[in-house]
């Protein structure tokens, strides 16, 4: 990895270890835990660990793609990045504003309206409240929902719902901009309209980094590409390096 | 182990957290309402409905211990009933709050104690419009005294505390065992059957009397009765202890929360 001065680096992951307790080991019952005490037959929770001394720094207007088999921890190490998972250990620096676009429109309230879930939802990413109320309406219209501020977000299709996750996630430039799977949301038109917007903040000098199962797509866009395997940094480096021993690898 | 994120959040951290709890409570009030400020009102509809039915079943039997009075006994009734509601109510909406927005905490980092705490803030803003004008009301009428309307707000502190401190914890509890409400179920209908709220203490045997004063509700009720049913100055010993006892509820909440959250995510 390059050494660069920290205070240039917007992410930096210094030995990086998360253990998760597996959910299948996993009871989530009073009456089971309190019989299998008495029996005598109650045992500690087993810990995985999914993350694995991960270290990692990016600069500033990197786009960065993570590839990796299903349950290489790609998802983990995002969400680790974006705060929602602590580690267990070692260190996680960010430094700017983060749009996470993962699963988009999962945080959103079915019986309330549109317009009363984009202040909801912008002020669950960070926003002040009367600022997402001054950006609605350039929210609808992006997300080209004008007609359905007053309705609830159940009357919405699902693509439809993605179309407005994106839109209040990306209304205003972030820092750093989080996929994970999210490329293919709506339809064509809606696609290009997306990819404009993402290559307007490319060219703004965010960083990217990008979550895709889509190879060829990382090797067009990205700057950089990890390849994650079972936790660990497999390879870092050119996309074409990275994703073709990536495929040789999966064969 | 070191996690610097404070630049990630658009504003300082304690002035978003209030936002975000702003937003959530004002999502919980119109969900429930559906858009209609009216809706408030209804939540008043269940105290009266029952205290009718308390004083009309029991209102005779048990005159003699309100100064052979139906109206003190649909008094103490209705103020009993405004406490243990209160806390049924907002405890299991806290509850569920942290399991149920789990989906949400896997894509947005939130401060989880904003979930339980936004369904007691919204049970507090349903209870200030409500209950509260009344309970005000009857107090100027019945002690003509403004002292004790000064004294109301110490006993709704009291009974917000306790049900912070245990809706923190069994938001907790959930978590790991989600066979809780089960169980739940079970403990309020003891604390509410324990509480004084349509029957006089006085009628509960002696030995079985001691139990009841580890019921955290007894102080609140007999305070606000105190305060709100009497002209007379209330007992500030008992006041103060249930302070302090709801204040250690709180607290012991608030511990067990911030000891086990780090944990919830790998569950959620």
């Amino acid at each position: 990895m390059h050494s660069t001065s920290p205070t240039s680096t917007v992410i930096r992951l210094d030995n990086v270890s998360l253990w998760r307790r597996t959910q299948e080991e996993f009871s989530y019952d009073l009456k089971k835990t309190i019989l299998s005490l008495i029996e005598g037959k109650y045992r500690k929770p087993a810990r995985k660990l999914i993350l694995d001394k991960v270290s990692l720094a990016i600069q500033p207007g990197e786009i960065v793609g993570i590839v990796g088999a299903n349950g290489s921890g790609k998802s983990t190490l995002l969400k680790v990045i974006c705060g929602i998972l602590k580690a267990t250990e070692g260190k996680v620096q960010v430094n700017g504003k983060i749009a996470p676009l993962i699963e988009l429109g999962a945080g959103f309230d079915q019986d309330l309206s549109v317009r009363d879930n984009i202040i909801l939802y912008g002020v669950l990413l960070g926003f002040m409240r009367g600022e997402m109320i001054d950006r609605s309406e350039s929210i609808l219209e992006f997300a080209e929902l004008q007609d359905y501020g007053a309705a609830p977000v159940k009357s919405l299709s699902s693509g439809m719902t993605a179309r407005l996750g994106f839109a209040i996630a990306t209304d205003v430039q972030p820092d750093i901009l989080i996929l994970d799977e999210v490329l293919s949301v709506g339809d064509e038109s809606f696609r290009n309209k997306c990819r404009r917007r993402l290559d307007k903040f490319w060219r703004g000098n965010a960083t990217v980094l990008v979550v895709s199962h889509n190879l060829d797509f990382m090797r067009e866009t990205c700057s950089r590409v990890i390849w994650l395997r079972k936790g660990s940094i497999q390879l870092s480096g050119s996309p074409d390096e990275v994703v073709s021993s990536y495929q040789h690898s999966v064969g | 182990m070191a996690v610097s994120l404070g630049n990630q959040l658009f504003s300082p951290g304690l002035q978003r957290y209030f936002s975000v709890l702003y937003v959530l409570t004002l999502r919980n009030l119109k969900i429930r309402y559906r858009g209609s400020i009216l809706g408030v009102y209804w939540s008043l509809l269940n105290p009266m409905i029952m205290t009718g039915i308390y004083t009309a079943i029991f209102g005779q039997a048990f005159t003699a211990y309100y100064d052979h009075s139906l109206l003190n006994y649909l008094l103490a009734a209705f103020t009993g009933l405004v406490v243990t509601n209160f806390f049924v109510a907002s405890t299991s909406q806290a509850l569920t709050s942290v399991v149920s927005n789990g989906a949400l905490l896997n894509k947005i980092q939130v401060p989880m104690s904003v979930f339980p705490l936004s369904m007691i803030a919204a049970n507090l803003f349903q209870f200030s419009v409500g209950s509260l004008p009344l309970l005000a009301v009857a107090t100027l009428w019945i002690t003509h005294n403004p002292l004790h309307l000064l004294l109301l707000p110490l006993p709704i502190l009291e009974l917000l505390l306790t049900c912070t401190g245990i809706g923190l914890l069994i938001g907790t509890l959930y978590v790991f065992f989600r066979d809780l409400p089960y169980f739940y179920e079970l403990i309020t209908f003891a604390l509410w059957i324990s509480s004084p709220v349509f029957y006089p203490a006085a009628i509960v045997p002696e030995q079985v009397r001691a139990f009841l004063v580890l019921n955290p509700l007894w102080p609140i009720i007999e305070g606000l009765r105190q305060v709100v049913l009497s002209d007379q100055m209330p007992d500030f010993g008992m006041m103060g202890l249930g302070l302090l006892s709801s204040t250690l509820i709180c607290a012991i909440g608030c511990f067990c929360f911030l000891r086990w959250r780090e944990a919830f995510m790998d569950l959620l």
